[in-house]
């Protein structure tokens, strides 16, 4: 952060993807994958996940992953998050990465709200006066009164996304990664959260990678959408465009040749 | 394919290079994350004796119990309670069985933590070797408490702490070392395959009794069979604690059961640098 952070450029890239792809061995059964790790004869089957994903996002970019189900999104999400490592190809990401994958978000459930943003702060290094201010705006912005001092198990879903989502976007950070787990938001709290993002975009120069289905969200935030299908990255451009091209007049019972490539 | 051999020197070269690598970014985590591991390891404690009652007190009264319980069927239905080297019975069943509380927890426990701690693996991005060390920390805790406690007990009976002690970390420290490095081993294993932590569960009871936690492995009367067990780490250990608190030998005095620990020591690193280095990346995936 230091070095980088002096002379920040608009063109500076902070993620790049060449020639990415992630392949799953599927093994028969537990069995077999725990024998593959011995022996290199035990049979599996191949799924791609991603395959061939060349892309590069630059700093300060606002990028809306769109997709179906099993088309590859969470599996690239989390490379850049660096939590999956991919099969063969580059990855390239510059700077400090916050990421909202699904709803746990990397909580223990055994532990309070509270103490799981002490844990989160520990974890990402901070000072304890930085610790006490994330708990100060996290507990704020998820505004979910006492529930704080309970256990995460006992959080509903919803409760949950606040906590997390304030976690992700309070820690400061360069990139800023957004599963689909805002969905589960009602209106009111993904209004605030769209404005959150917003304002740390604006603010911060902060690159943002989102995840959604929803055509209204995609377009508030972002500037630029990329289709994935299958795996394969089919359409990288403007977000209306991208919009228009998944939702396109196309048939979809019509099958896209290749093999059948299932999502994390 | 079998006329073109390849050089065996370039082969070990080639395995030297990637499992040093491997070895070198275990170490490199550590060394950038080794305040979080404190952290983290206090949280594990909090959250192990936090929600029932008696909260701290279970880790005083489930070693407490199982004393009681193996004295009697030794004093009192076995009628086996010759006192050892001027102590009694009772005292050399505590100075062996201490180090085997935080063993058995490692063995159960330390198989599981990448389960348990999933969300560390899947959801954000950490250095997953350390997972294993501050779980083992925790619990090496809870150790160094009992240790206190022990101390205590035998200052009591009349045993004051003698030079003998300065032991003591060695032991400690070596037995963290092991059962350390067998979590980063088993946790991947058990991550993959529900059987490979069935098979541990189950053969802790066997490791217990086949190993001289509760009988001394020099009285055995066969010499290659007595010299066997001795690589056996758990009985390294135990044997250790004894040398420092019943015996009273230094550790160089039997320089085979050192030299038979650094072995399986030594193979237990390999072992897990191996399948380390083959599962880190697939580890995410299978969670």
């Amino acid at each position: 952060m230091t070095t980088e952070g002096t002379a920040p450029k608009a063109d500076d890239i902070a993620i790049e993807f060449k020639n990415v792809s992630k392949r799953y061995k599927l093994y028969r059964s537990d069995k077999h994958r725990f024998l593959g790790i011995f022996s290199k004869r035990i049979g599996f089957k191949e799924v791609y996940a991603n395959s061939h994903l060349s892309f590069t996002i630059k700093r300060g970019e606002s990028v809306a992953a769109i997709g179906k189900n099993g088309a590859g999104k969470s599996t690239m999400l989390k490379m850049i998050t660096g939590v999956v490592f991919p099969t063969t190809g580059q990855i390239t990401v510059n700077g400090r990465v916050s990421a909202l994958l699904e709803l746990t978000a990397g909580f223990d459930p055994e532990l309070t709200g509270r103490e799981n943003i002490t844990l989160r702060g520990q974890i990402w290094g901070l000072s304890k006066d930085a610790i006490a201010a994330l708990e100060k705006e996290v507990v704020e912005f998820a505004d979910i009164g006492d529930y704080m001092d309970q256990p995460m198990r006992t959080y509903s879903s919803g409760m949950k996304a606040r906590v997390g989502f304030a976690i992700s976007a309070s820690i400061n950070p360069e990139i800023l990664v957004v599963d689909e787990a805002l969905s589960v938001g009602d209106k009111a709290f993904r209004e605030k959260c769209d404005r959150k993002i917003r304002e740390i975009m604006e603010k911060e120069n902060v690159t943002v990678i989102f995840v959604t289905h929803s055509r209204a969200a995609a377009e508030s935030i972002c500037n630029r959408g990329m289709v994935l299908e299958k795996g394969r990255l089919v359409f990288d451009g403007p977000i209306k465009e991208a919009l228009d091209y998944y939702e396109g007049p196309r048939d979809p019972a019509v099958p896209t040749a290749g093999a059948a490539i299932t999502d994390a | 394919m079998a006329d073109a051999k390849p050089d065996i020197s370039a082969v070990f070269a080639a395995r030297v290079e990637r499992y040093g690598g491997t070895l070198f970014g275990i170490v490199e985590e550590h060394k950038q994350f080794w305040k979080q591991i404190f952290q983290l390891a206090a949280a594990d404690l909090v959250k192990t004796y936090r929600g029932s009652a008696l909260g701290w007190l279970w880790a005083l009264i489930k070693p407490s119990v199982t004393i009681f319980v193996y004295w009697f069927a030794f004093a009192i239905g076995l009628r086996a309670s010759k006192s050892v080297n001027g102590f009694p019975f009772s005292l050399w069943l505590i100075a062996g069985i201490l180090p085997w509380f935080y063993i058995s927890e490692m063995l159960t426990q330390g198989t599981t933590t990448l389960k348990r701690y999933s969300y560390l693996v899947t959801k954000i991005k950490f250095p997953v070797s350390t997972i294993a060390t501050f779980v083992s920390l925790s619990k090496f805790y809870v150790h160094l408490a009992l240790s206190a406690i022990v101390i205590v007990i035998f200052i009591v009976f009349g045993y004051p702490v003698d030079v003998y002690y300065l032991q003591l970390p060695l032991y400690m420290a070596l037995m963290f070392a092991f059962f350390t490095v067998w979590s980063m081993f088993a946790a991947p294993l058990s991550a993959i395959s529900k059987d490979f932590a069935n098979v541990v569960s189950s053969f802790v009871m066997a490791i217990f009794w086949m190993s001289g936690v509760m009988w001394d492995v020099n009285q055995i009367k066969i010499p290659w069979l007595s010299r066997l067990l001795l690589f056996n780490p758990v009985t390294f250990i135990a044997t250790g604690y004894r040398n420092v608190f019943i015996y009273k030998r230094w550790f160089f005095q039997d320089s085979f059961a050192l030299m038979a620990f650094g072995v399986t020591f030594t193979a237990m690193v390999l072992l897990t640098l191996f399948t380390y280095h083959r599962l880190r990346r697939d580890i995410a995936d299978v969670l």
